[in-house]
């Protein structure tokens, strides 16, 4: 739980802080010094147009990681009020809700985000859309799954027999009890959204340039990868170490749960 | 058990009609002009109103929803996608084309994926919590968070670049196909390891294994009869979302290494706003799911009988 809570609070700060940690303007040119490699100046060299890659890559987080935050805080919402529909609204209402969920997961996450944002026109909207739309669906089977064995527990029996209406049951019986499951389920998502988000700025279907976002630097370095290789490991590294991290703090968190049960 | 199966193919049927609804409405609210679009890639040079209008009417795109979405769905039961709204050619050949250079792709990575996880996995499982045992999990752990995109661009730049070995861009020869099965496959690999692990670990926590091996069966027998077929499950489980990986992998890594496939297909025809050939494109792949899915039910209930009464 603690190196959740630390890991947490690192990418906060580096969402909140990062772009003020950057030693120079991420957009700013500097042709006669295109391509350098690191110096003490630009610590990890400067990209085709001379922008310093490690102010770009500090203020990319405020991009890939805030993005991705926005994106696996939507898709938690979205999920969890399809998944305790079903959980609560009887036979019907579970049925319709979970051809629903099937009905959008027959669609491969990345193939449907390509398209809806390539259709929407790129840019960041269509992006949060994209991604949000496309991965809601594991937190609804989760949520429908924990919530129907908490359905028939004594205390909500009788709060419902009580009168109380189904909103505030779901709000103060069935969300604390979902509350640990969904949040392994979010590092997933969140993980999976910088992965999606990092892919569609690869794909040019992401944020645009020149903001500096991970995937669509990795684009622009893909052309100099002959001359200039390292361009291109170091937004795959930030990409990797982020996503690893995320990936094994969910890990340490679901075995805590399960010790605790 | 004839219930259950009458549920599951209900079920399939409503996420199916379900999927080509979606498609459908997707495509029609997506904002812009899609005639105007079309217009453009077909004629190459900014148009007149007049031109638009005709081709508005030409594509069928001048019609309201349902209309439209009822002319568009009865063909396809008899699997015609229609006409491409730039070429004016039938969408089908093309995408079967497209299919020919992905489908290979995917299955290659498969068997790459399996062949690595595989041994990995049973490598890991023979003494779990060990030093051999947290090696494996954590090149698998690493291997889940490379995006395929960065993997494909680092083997381009080892084998290709560095070493020379191996052509990067294209498709002409078989060599050509190495690097893309490569990179899809080392991504299968890893989350197939994890899981390989854990079904293997489960099975041998099961009761009756302490009852055979006292009944002298020989190690290699239980391994094969017993553990397997046990692990087996959670990995099929797995396999029908592997396969939305593996065709999402490969439109990723056919748009790296310029293969043609599916992937480049369908980027060109979401540039082009070619409407038929997105809608394929997506329906495909989600036919392709759905039905793979329902045949993983199937297999279950062969495997592990208690699955299907279970659900009844």
């Amino acid at each position: 739980m603690r190196s959740v809570l630390i890991l947490a609070v690192f990418f906060a700060l580096l969402i909140v802080f990062g772009a003020a940690l950057a030693p120079h303007d991420p957009n700013a040119l500097n042709i006669p010094k295109r391509l350098s490699p690191p110096s003490t100046e630009f610590l990890l060299g400067t990209d085709a147009l001379g922008r310093d890659v490690l102010s770009r890559l500090l203020h990319g987080a405020r991009w890939s990681l805030g993005l991705a935050f926005v994106v696996s805080l939507i898709s938690l919402a979205i999920g969890t009020c399809a998944g305790l529909i079903a959980a609560q609204g009887g036979k019907i209402a579970d049925w319709v809700m979970m051809r629903v969920t099937d009905t959008f997961l027959a669609f491969p996450e990345l193939v449907a985000a390509v398209v809806i944002a390539g259709l929407l026109g790129a840019g960041t909207w269509s992006l949060i859309f994209a991604l949000s739309l496309t991965g809601w669906m594991r937190f609804a089977r989760v949520a429908r799954g924990t919530g129907l064995s908490v359905k028939t527990r004594g205390y909500v029996v009788q709060a419902q027999l009580a009168g109380m209406p189904a909103w505030s049951i779901a709000r103060w019986h069935y969300l604390p009890a979902l509350l640990p499951s969904l949040t392994v389920v979010w590092t997933g998502a969140f993980a999976r959204a910088i992965l999606g988000i990092s892919a569609l700025g690869f794909l040019g279907f992401g944020v645009q340039p020149p903001n500096p976002e991970w995937g669509s630097m990795l684009l622009d370095a893909r052309v100099h990868m002959r001359s200039t290789p390292l361009l291109m490991i170091w937004p795959g590294l930030v990409v990797v170490t982020c996503v690893l991290a995320i990936n094994l703090s969910g890990d340490a968190l679901r075995d805590a749960i399960a010790k605790d049960a | 058990m004839s219930k259950t199966l009458f549920g599951l193919l209900l079920r399939t049927l409503v996420v199916l009609a379900g999927t080509a609804f979606l498609t459908f409405a997707l495509l029609w609210n997506a904002p812009g002009d899609p005639a105007a679009a079309i217009a453009m890639a077909r004629f190459d040079a900014l148009l007149s109103q007049e031109v638009i209008d005709q081709v508005r009417e030409e594509v069928g795109l001048n019609t309201s929803f349902w209309p439209a979405f009822w002319s568009w769905l009865g063909p396809l039961l008899c699997f015609d996608f229609g006409n491409s709204a730039v070429t004016g050619r039938p969408v089908w050949p093309d995408l079967w084309g497209a299919m020919t250079y992905t489908f290979p792709l995917a299955f290659a990575g498969l068997m790459i994926g399996l062949g690595v996880a595989l041994p990995l996995a049973i490598f890991a499982a023979k003494r779990p919590g060990r030093l051999s045992d947290r090696i494996a999990v954590a090149i698998a752990s690493l291997g889940a968070a490379i995006p395929a995109y960065w993997l494909g661009l680092l083997l381009i730049l080892l084998f290709a670049v560095q070493l020379g070995w191996l052509p990067a861009m294209g498709a002409r020869t078989p060599a050509h196909a190495i690097l893309p099965a490569l990179t899809l496959g080392l991504g299968v690999a890893a989350s197939l390891t994890r899981i390989i692990r854990s079904g293997i670990l489960e099975a041998r926590g099961q009761a009756f294994l302490p009852a055979i091996q006292r009944r002298g069966v020989p190690e290699a027998a239980i391994g094969r009869d017993h553990i397997a077929p046990h692990a087996a499950i959670p990995v099929i489980t797995v396999f029908g979302l592997e396969l939305a990986f593996l065709l999402e992998g490969a439109v990723l890594v056919e748009v790296i290494f310029g293969r043609p496939g599916l992937g480049t297909f369908l980027v060109s025809a979401i540039a082009a706003r070619d409407f038929p050939q997105v809608q394929a494109v997506v329906l495909l792949t989600a036919l392709v799911f759905v039905v793979s899915n329902l045949i993983i039910d199937l297999l279950y209930r062969l495997i592990d009988p208690r699955i299907g009464e279970r659900d009844a």
